[in-house]
């Protein structure tokens, strides 16, 4: 009993903890100067303001949420497009040889390079390219970097479906591709929908690749919003909660619908969960 | 029929043209550009003309002597430790508490995975406001239990003590999610077993529960590690490596020397023994968890 309670105390703590500075920076953006400063903090601000907002409208916040938005979905079509059907092949296939299992580690062991490793190269790839201060320039960095994950992920739904379902299809005259299209594919929809939401949050999120690779509001995403609001000579507090609170919010949202298969995405598939 | 549905290639030449688009677009956006960069690493760049010369290893030899480079080194090695030991040893309690079926479970659950979802340049500006110095609710905390306010990210002593924190803050949920996952994956069996055996829970703990665990574990610490290894976000938004470079980590100065003083030689130089550092540590645990046939069919 005295467990139990104990237990529960130390939860209900932990979860403070953890949910407060959520709750917390929401709280500074509609706050007044006076009232971020003010002793003692104040949780729920007695003059509650939207102006940090609409500051950071007038900052071209439009430009940046809509830079967001297009470069997360762009990639998330091309990385799933491509990625999946390498995963389908990796999944159904064998390559000669142990070549099977060495692709497959070979695509993984890309997303283990630290990003600042290639960066340095691929700026200067994209300014040889034109592609500096563009949002393709984005889409293309950002696939890349996504391409492991969604083929390691993919390809543990791909081998949980018996093969014999396609096979039965191709006896009746299906061809392979066709089999897939009409077999495989409707079946892995869910697990293809969780990996799809986890490439928009992994690119919503993305920062050293957007800080490097763009410097326009014409062609920067939020988190570069959210890190231009802290100045050389001065940190404009509200606005910085309000650009956070705003890249944060979507996010949420989307890691929520996917809690099914968060281990499994957040283990690169290797745990089921 | 269309021409479409005509089409029926052999799997024979279908599993290679499936492939190939990933492994062109990877060929191209991340081994070309490596071997790119080991050109660059044996060149130096002056800074004021733009001349190019090749010097060979002399970058990597003008690293072993520098400073800041071992500082940064040492930095990151403190962060990655500290982070990574915390947050498995808080993420492995949390884990082995929610076990357990009980009221609410799953909403403390689901409560304990928000930070982890956070945008990392999110959690940083977070952190960076509640450390506000004189009126930031951290020290407010702290005066209210009669501990004196601290610098935070800004003191030399406590900066890179506070950005861990963060990691911690943001990260433990990570540890806990998939070592919970990890748990409720062992077979009930073996406990009834022990029972019977009369074991203690320390002894259960220890024969039965940690090594069929091992696979998690390994798991979760690597994906740590490697993020840690490469912090960059959270230190660029929080203390751009200040005060005095008490936080400034590898991938840090790496981005100062190649795109703040454009010496992108001596920065790609560096940034490869991060690469090394990096892959010598994830092969370790990749050939680990191979053993374990994890990470397999």
């Amino acid at each position: 009993m005295t467990w139990k309670v104990l237990r529960f105390i130390l939860l209900v703590l932990a979860a403070v903890v953890v949910i407060f500075p959520v709750v917390w920076v929401i709280s500074t953006s509609i706050k007044t100067d006076v009232d971020i400063f003010a002793v003692p903090p104040m949780l729920v601000p007695p003059h509650p303001t939207g102006s940090r907002y609409t500051e950071l409208w007038t900052y071209g916040l439009l430009s940046y949420l809509a830079n967001s938005v297009i470069v997360v979905i762009c990639t998330a079509v091309v990385t799933i497009v491509i990625g999946t059907l390498a995963a389908f092949s990796l999944a159904r296939f064998r390559l000669p040889g142990k070549w099977t299992a060495r692709v497959s580690f070979w695509i993984l062991s890309t997303r283990m390079f630290p990003p600042i490793v290639t960066v340095i190269p691929l700026f200067q790839l994209m300014r040889f390219l034109g592609l500096i201060n563009t949002r393709l320039g984005l889409v293309i960095a950002y696939t890349a970097f996504n391409i492991p994950f969604v083929v390691w992920m993919m390809r543990g739904f791909f081998v949980e479906i018996p093969r014999d379902l396609e096979e039965v299809a191709m006896v009746d005259g299906c061809s392979r591709m066709r089999a897939f299209r009409s077999i495989s594919l409707p079946l892995v929809v869910p697990g293809l929908a969780a990996t799809a939401i986890f490439t928009i949050i992994l690119s919503w999120q993305e920062f050293l690749f957007a800080l490097i690779l763009t410097q326009t509001s014409a062609s920067s995403t939020l988190p570069i919003l959210v890190s231009s609001q802290l100045t050389q000579y001065k940190i404009l507090w509200g606005q910085m909660g309000a650009a956070g609170t705003i890249t944060m919010i979507p996010v949420l949202i989307f890691a929520f619908s996917v809690q099914r298969y968060l281990v499994r995405g957040m283990s690169f598939g290797a745990i089921k969960g | 029929m269309t021409p479409r549905q005509k089409l029926n290639l052999p799997d024979s030449t279908l599993k290679y043209l499936l492939l190939a688009p990933t492994i062109i677009l990877l060929l191209v956006l991340t081994i070309y550009p490596l071997v790119f960069a080991v050109a660059a690493s044996l060149e130096t760049v002056d800074v004021r003309t733009g001349a190019r010369a090749f010097v060979g290893l002399g970058n990597f030899t003008q690293i072993v002597k520098d400073q800041l480079f071992w500082n940064a080194l040492k930095n990151t090695a403190i962060y990655t430790c500290a982070g990574v030991i915390v947050e498995f040893i808080l993420g492995l309690a949390l884990a082995l508490i929610l076990t357990e079926k009980f009221l609410a479970r799953n909403i403390f659950r689901t409560i304990f995975l928000t930070p982890m979802m956070l945008p990392p340049i999110v959690a940083a500006i977070i952190f960076k406001i509640i450390y506000i110095q004189q009126y930031g609710v951290a020290n407010w905390l702290l005066g209210l239990v009669g501990i004196k306010g601290m610098l935070w990210e800004a003191g030399p002593k406590t900066a890179l003590f506070s950005l861990i924190l963060v990691d911690v803050w943001e990260w433990t949920p990570f540890m806990f999610l998939i070592l919970l996952a990890g748990l409720q994956a062992i077979p009930t069996d073996p406990y009834e077993a022990a029972k019977v055996d009369g074991a203690t829970w320390f002894q259960e703990f220890r024969h039965i529960t940690f090594p069929l665990l091992t696979p998690a574990v390994l798991i979760a610490v690597l994906l740590r590690l490697m993020d840690t290894l490469r912090i960059f976000d959270q230190v660029f938004v929080m203390t751009g490596g200040g005060p005095a470079n008490a936080t400034e980590t590898l991938s840090l100065y790496v981005y100062q020397t190649g795109f703040r003083f454009f010496n992108v030689g001596y920065a790609t130089a560096m940034s490869f023994i991060l690469l090394i550092l990096t892959t010598v540590i994830s092969n370790i645990f990749i050939s680990r968890l191979r053993a374990e046939e994890v990470f397999t069919q």
